[in-house]
């Protein structure tokens, strides 16, 4: 009995080291580029929350929509309201993980790639996008460059504007993370 | 005894793996706090129709704007012979205005005036007070606007008329008013519009000062479509509308309906209006047309902003 019991303990104690396993960053940089015909279009935001288990490579990112800047103000307005619909979808969320078996404890850079489900405008859909992890010291910064496809996120572009606004954005990730206390 | 350790131990054990198990990494920044943000988009352009809504231009914006009112549709002055009135303009209105910090507009604007008054040349400030957000800490949009209003016309050599200019001031109008809003929802948004007029020179029996309340409203019906309403009640003293019906001159709530359709940087509006005019110097106090006589009119507005700041 006792036995069994301390061996519960045990594990609880070992959920709890887990969780120094857990890196985390609020404010992770975020932006998009588009070039169509008329315009190119770019907005960026610091305000992504990521986290990144180093043991199950556990990779989670979470973006407020309406934090996105864009220069033209009515493009950010438009880009909210009837674009990604951020009253309804307010976030943007990635959950995911690095295939690869590296050992994020030791110094190094290590070109990664990374599977998992993100959801833009209330639809998921599934990813598998090479990104760049840099460990140093006991930090760890994460880099990615990857295309979204607007219509696979059911985001619609009425033809009128159809010049106005690539299909396809070219999205970047830049983190910093630090340990999670 | 026995029983009760056996059932903690279980709870333990049920815990431990699950602590265990590949973490919602999402849990450690907490549950989505009630965000603080503006509402924004309560009305897709500075207008309603007429009337002025909450919004401002965004800061180094440019809206070059163009109202139009045809002559009226039915009545004495409209049917077939008009063409319902597209032979006809009552009023037009040309502007500029520009957006000097997110919350404060400025602008021009040469209208041809409808009223007592032609040949108009206006000034305008817009000013943002309270934006409404969205955890309703905030629960109203408010926004002040003002403008001061000449006329170029000629003075007339009649000293009774009301187009007789003694000194400059005489062909000055004003308007100030408040602009309360709100967004109910992503569809539905409404303004009240407590608004005051003052005209240095009226006519025998008319007013120099007169306050009105104003309400507007949006409806969304898809993305890019909506339905906007306006309406003014004038506060005219019962005197002077009594001495007006003598003279065969009847004043009415200028009414909007319309239609707005937005397309990236344009909003345009298709509208039908019983009032003549576009400023609310004329439009508040001089409205004589009614919708029951025929007396209504298309209109449009067309707003093309430019980003001139970046």
């Amino acid at each position: 009995m006792k036995q069994l019991f301390s061996l519960a303990v045990a594990l609880l104690v070992f959920g709890r080291l887990a969780a120094q396993d857990v890196y985390s960053c609020r404010n992770a940089t975020l932006s998009f580029f588009s070039s169509a015909p008329l315009e190119d279009i770019e907005a960026k935001t610091s305000q992504g929350a990521s986290a990144i288990n180093i043991k199950t490579k556990a990779v989670y990112f979470k973006v407020p929509i309406n934090t996105f800047q864009f220069k033209k103000k009515l493009m950010q307005e438009h880009f909210n309201e009837n674009y990604l619909e951020s009253d309804k979808y307010p976030y943007a969320e990635f959950k995911g993980k690095i295939l690869e078996e590296v050992d994020l404890t030791r110094n190094g850079t290590y070109p990664v790639t990374v599977e998992g489900a993100l959801n833009i405008h209330g639809v998921t859909k599934n990813y598998r996008e090479k990104g760049t992890v840099t460990v140093q010291n006991g930090k760890i910064n994460a880099t990615a460059k990857f295309n979204v496809s607007v219509a696979d996120h059911k985001i619609k572009i009425p033809t009128l504007v159809v010049k106005n606004i690539a299909e396809v954005v070219e999205v970047s990730v830049n983190a910093d993370y630090q340990p999670v206390k | 005894m026995k029983h009760m350790q056996m059932r903690i131990l279980s709870a333990l054990l049920l815990i431990a793996p699950a602590a265990m198990a590949q973490e919602d990494l999402g849990a450690i920044f907490g549950k989505d706090s009630v965000r603080r943000d503006p509402v924004i988009a309560t009305f897709k352009s500075t207008r309603i129709i007429n009337a002025q809504s909450n919004e401002t231009l965004a800061r180094g914006d440019l809206d070059f704007r163009v109202a139009h009112r045809f002559g009226d549709i039915g009545g004495a002055d409209g049917g077939s012979s008009t063409f319902f009135g597209i032979d006809n303009s009552t009023d037009i209105r040309i502007a500029f205005e520009y957006g000097i910090t997110d919350r404060l507009t400025a602008g021009v604007s040469r209208a041809k005036g409808s009223g007592h008054f032609t040949q108009l040349y206006e000034v305008l400030g817009k000013f943002k007070l309270l934006q409404q957000t969205m955890d309703n800490r905030v629960p109203l949009a408010v926004t002040l606007f003002g403008n001061a209003v000449v006329t170029s016309m000629k003075s007339s050599p009649d000293k009774e008329a009301v187009s007789y200019f003694d000194k400059f001031s005489s062909r000055m109008s004003y308007t100030a008013q408040v602009v309360v809003a709100r967004k109910f929802g992503d569809r539905v948004s409404l303004a009240l519009l407590p608004s005051y007029v003052h005209r240095n020179r009226v006519g025998y029996m008319d007013m120099n000062n007169m306050f009105a309340l104003g309400v507007g409203g949006r409806l969304r019906f898809s993305k890019r479509v909506a339905l906007v309403v306006d309406y003014f009640v004038p506060f005219r003293d019962q005197a002077s509308k009594d001495y007006y019906k003598t003279q065969g001159i009847e004043f009415f709530n200028p009414l909007g309906v319309g239609f707005e359709i937005e397309t990236g940087g344009h909003v345009f509006h298709l509208n039908f209006t019983n009032s003549t005019a576009t400023l609310e110097n004329q439009f508040i106090p001089e409205t004589t047309t009614s919708w029951l006589q025929g007396q209504f009119r298309w209109g449009f507005n067309i707003s093309r902003r430019f980003s001139l700041g970046h």
